[in-house]
């Protein structure tokens, strides 16, 4: 891929531009704290070595063990891909600690640390209170390691599993047997192996046969410690007519190192069964200047597996440095359905190139995909999607609808959809759009007396609208917050 | 790539390198360009569809096939030159059989005022030097191994001038023509065409065959249009059914400029099309309408790139594309505007019919935006004739295989519909319909 600088001669109008864009601070990163507590490392380093010391450390059984090997050396066979519109300094993978837990090793809620419960506070998730209160059962996921799931016995009640993933290793083997790596195999892709290698914790859900999950379910990941890398596993299994609904939300302290978060999330729908995942990913974007940050490398895919499953990805992208993922539905079941809707913003120096893969192979498949890409400062925002219509797919349907928001004169906004057809009577379509702000939209919020940045945020906030409604409410909420402090001094 | 994994594609190109008598050669600047061009294919070989540029063209099967150098009976073999007629297109004439020029079949003896055509053979025998800047490029990117074959290997082609001012009435008429052989050739045309300020010019760039035969051809042509120049390219690409073809076309659009591009692919078992175009001056305007209708084994891939880099530049592209039987038709049509391109509007549409179920179309429209001032769309289907139109036309007594026919007529003819020349409209629309299916 080509990378290109946008540098350009400045003008006094863009110098301008600059001068108020400092002087309004750039943004304010709110989850940017340090928790003070004891840590386990692992030295810093990979080898086969490392990924058996993790795997007893973790108690896991033997196959799991040989599972992480054989991913391990698939990895080392891979190289590392290039073909994202992403500027990447190279990575050190020995530099990166593959582990890092809170050291007093929690037995149930009420042990946890403290000033863990205080970090989840700062950033809003109160285990136990306010997740009563919302009736959102959390799963924390503390950089490596699960510290605590609230809502346990409610969900038991329903017959729902949701525990981390080391847990599930430990209780369920033959669910994970059964499930793990058979979305995301371990060789799928450089970053899904080394996550197969070394992922430390993760979320796992279970929804057996004919169960609505009574509550939303949701995670929030953290990266607290420095020099290490965040490898979770996700694996939700819907089994036939069950439904969840799974939030993901993440943050991490400011630093001026980069950091790898290279997760890995399967989803599983069986007949007629419905998964709805929704992230809002707030990872430390670096600072303006493009210092620090994290790298987010992710391998989502869901499986409709069944008839008439449905699995449905939302997401709202505003941190890390650089973000690279496509979240995917693979959809296999006759008449499955796949959804993607997205918001991905880029300010400062962020780099994204995000979207979806659709890829059709049962009769009667539709998919539905949104991106809306809000490109400010220096920054550039990549919508890549691919749509695949396989032979079987009789009646295949998909609509792709994806427009990009330029707001400055430095930052870049990029489409790139693959469309590959192979059955007649499949329909595709595609539509992209490029604009920014227009002076007549600004002038008609100003003259009835809004402020420059209230305006910005409500014409962003109508862009991202059809987005933002598929969100649970209370992400909804979140995510407009979010796009608010993430544009702070995108104007001027 | 070491010796020992050259494929015999790349090992018989090197051997009618190694043998090829090139016109213009003791030139000393363009001896060194044909060398390294020649040298960077040799170490590239084709590119594999690891390469994002050729992800949907595979080129192993031709990378097994030996061509022969050149044809030593280009010059005698006998082309009915009604294979090239073309209505409404009776202007100067440029005839390239197996690559080689042919002055008996080419009409360039009076040609109109400010109008400058002449072979490349013939003018690397005069004075070389305006045909520097073009002729020594060298091809970097890793996909443009033809390129490269063509620079090193192109002994003749066109060059094509218009004076500043001047306007020719008369659309010009390039034909390259496969000619059936006893072996199977690769031949390599270069053309350099370049319109003088508010020069115009209409021009018809013709692809045939005479008689069965599966040549590689390749074209690299570098189109520059000065300030305030009119440009109107028509391609018919009607080559022989085994075929390969390979182009390589770059324009270039000052201030003021105005191109309409008009393509229309039919023939051939393997091409591929490169466009790249560059608005290059404030306001420069562009038009690209394409058609590509395929059947059997076809594999047509089109890759376009429209540079916005100037103020208030405008491009406005419709592709269609019909893939029957087991063909498969790619493109790509990728929209780039560089930084401080404001007032930059383009928009781009690629709609497909697939009427196959072993038949399969990859489409892919980018836009890469680097500047707000911007209006920048596009558009991409794929599917197939709208069902209530036909329930439309059966209702009114249309039998269903004539209403495909009228449909997917329809969906094609739209492109061409702003081509103002009324007898050239008229051919490639009855062209268009003999290659559709059912009709």
């Amino acid at each position: 891929m080509t990378t290109e600088t946008t540098d350009r001669s400045d003008t006094p109008a863009t110098l301008r531009d600059n001068a108020e864009v400092a002087a309004a601070l750039g943004r304010r990163y709110e989850a940017g704290f340090v928790t003070d507590i004891e840590t386990d490392y692992l030295p810093a380093g990979l080898s086969e070595d490392i990924v058996r010391q993790l795997s007893a450390l973790k108690k896991e059984p033997e196959w799991m063990t040989e599972w992480r090997l054989k991913a391990y050396r698939h990895w080392l066979t891979m190289p590392m891909p290039d073909w994202a519109k992403l500027k990447l300094a190279p990575i050190d993978y020995q530099s990166i600690s593959y582990y890092a837990a809170p050291k007093s090793a929690p037995k149930s809620l009420d042990e946890v640390d403290p000033k863990l419960l205080e970090t989840y506070d700062k950033l809003g998730v109160p285990l136990h209170e306010r997740a009563k209160l919302a009736g959102v059962a959390v799963d924390a996921v503390f950089d490596s390691v699960s510290v605590g799931t609230t809502f346990r016995k409610e969900l038991a009640e329903a017959g729902v599993i949701f525990c981390s993933m080391s847990e599930a290793i430990r209780e369920h083997p033959e669910l994970v047997q059964k499930y793990l790596g058979s979305v995301v195999p371990t060789g799928d892709n450089f970053f899904a192996a080394l996550n197969s290698a070394v992922f430390s914790d993760g979320s796992f859900v279970f929804v057996p046969k004919g169960v609505r999950c009574p509550m939303e379910l949701s995670t929030y990941f953290r990266i607290n410690a420095i020099n290490t890398g965040q490898f979770e596993r996700t694996l939700i299994v819907c089994e036939d007519d069950a439904y969840v609904s799974y939030l993901e939300g993440c943050t991490a302290p400011m630093r001026d190192e980069n950091q790898l978060h290279a997760a890995v999330v399967e989803l599983v729908a069986l007949e007629r069964a419905q998964i709805k995942y929704s992230t809002v990913q707030n990872w430390y974007p670096g600072d303006e200047n493009g210092v620090g940050g994290i790298y987010n490398f992710v391998t989502k895919r869901g499986d409709c597996r069944g008839n008439d499953s449905k699995i449905s990805w939302t997401q709202v992208e505003t941190g890390s440095a650089i973000t690279w993922k496509y979240p995917s539905c693979v959809l296999r079941g006759d008449r499955s359905v796949g959804e993607f809707y997205s918001v991905a913003l880029t300010h400062h120096r962020q780099q994204a190139d995000t979207g979806t893969k659709m890829i059709h192979i049962g009769k009667g498949t539709k998919s539905k995909i949104v991106s809306k890409g809000i490109s400010a400062g220096r920054s550039n925002n990549s919508y890549r999607g691919l749509v695949k219509v396989e032979k079987g797919a009789e009646g295949a349907r998909n609509y792709t609808q994806c427009d990009s928001l330029l707001i400055g004169k430095k930052c870049g906004a990029h489409t790139f959809p693959y469309m590959e057809v192979k059955n007649p009577t499949a329909i595709v379509e595609h539509e992209a759009t490029t604009s920014k702000i227009s002076d007549d939209q600004m002038f008609y919020c100003r003259s009835r007396g809004i402020g420059e940045e209230d305006a910005v945020s409500m014409i962003v906030d109508g862009f991202c609208k059809q987005v933002f409604r598929e969100l649970p409410m209370e992400f909804a909420v979140e995510a407009k917050k979010l796009l608010e402090v993430s544009l702070e001094g995108a104007v001027g | 790539m070491s010796e020992a994994q050259r494929t015999p594609f790349v090992e018989s190109l090197l051997e009618a390198a190694a043998q090829a008598q090139l016109p213009g050669s003791g030139i000393g600047w363009l001896d060194a360009a044909r060398r390294e061009n020649l040298e960077a294919f040799a170490a590239a070989g084709l590119p594999d569809t690891r390469m994002e540029a050729w992800k949907y063209t595979a080129l192993r099967a031709l990378g097994q096939r030996r061509f022969e150098p050149g044809d030593a009976q280009a010059a005698t073999r006998a082309v009915d030159d009604a294979t090239y007629a073309l209505p409404g297109v009776d202007g100067p004439a440029l005839v390239f059989v197996n690559g080689v020029f042919r002055a008996d079949l080419s009409r360039i003896d009076s040609l109109p005022a400010g109008l400058s055509l002449l072979p490349l053979s013939h003018a690397l025998n005069g004075d070389a030097e305006p045909l520097r800047f073009a002729l020594s490029r060298h091809y970097r990117e890793g996909g443009d191994a033809f390129a490269r074959l063509n620079a090193a290997l192109a002994g003749d082609g066109v060059v094509l001038r218009v004076a500043a001012g001047a306007k020719v009435a008369q659309a010009v008429h390039l034909v390259m023509i496969g000619a059936a052989a006893e072996s199977d050739l690769a031949w390599h045309v270069r053309h350099i065409v370049e319109l003088g300020e508010d020069a115009e010019l209409s021009l018809v760039e013709h692809h045939v065959a005479s008689g069965e035969q599966q040549h590689l051809g390749t074209q690299v042509a570098d189109v520059v249009l000065r300030k305030g120049a009119q440009l109107r390219h028509v391609t018919l690409q009607n080559s022989s059914a085994g075929g390969t073809l390979v182009r390589h076309n770059s324009v270039q659009l000052d201030e003021d400029a105005q191109a309409s591009l008009y393509v229309l692919e039919l023939g051939g078992a393997l091409v591929r099309h490169d466009l790249h175009a560059t608005l290059a001056g404030d306001r420069a305007r562009m038009e690209t309408r394409g058609v590509f209708v395929l059947n059997g084994r076809q594999h047509v891939d089109t890759q376009m790139a429209l540079r916005h880099q100037a103020l208030n530049t405008a491009s406005d592209s419709i592709w269609r594309g019909v893939a029957d039987q087991r063909s498969r038709g790619v493109f790509r049509g990728a929209i780039v505007v560089a930084p401080g391109a404001d007032g930059s509007d383009a928009s781009l549409s690629s709609k497909n019919l697939l009427l196959s179920g072993q038949a399969e179309i990859d489409t892919k429209p980018e836009l890469e935006i680097y500047a707000d001032e911007v209006k920048a769309a596009h558009g991409a289907t794929v599917g197939q004739l709208d069902e209530r139109s036909l329930f439309y036309l059966r209702s009114r007594g249309i039998p269903l295989t004539e209403a495909r026919a009228i449909l997917t007529a329809a969906f094609c003819r739209a492109v061409f519909e702003s081509l103002d020349n009324d007898a050239l409209r008229e051919h490639l629309d009855q062209q268009l319909m003999a290659h559709l299916p059912s009709a």
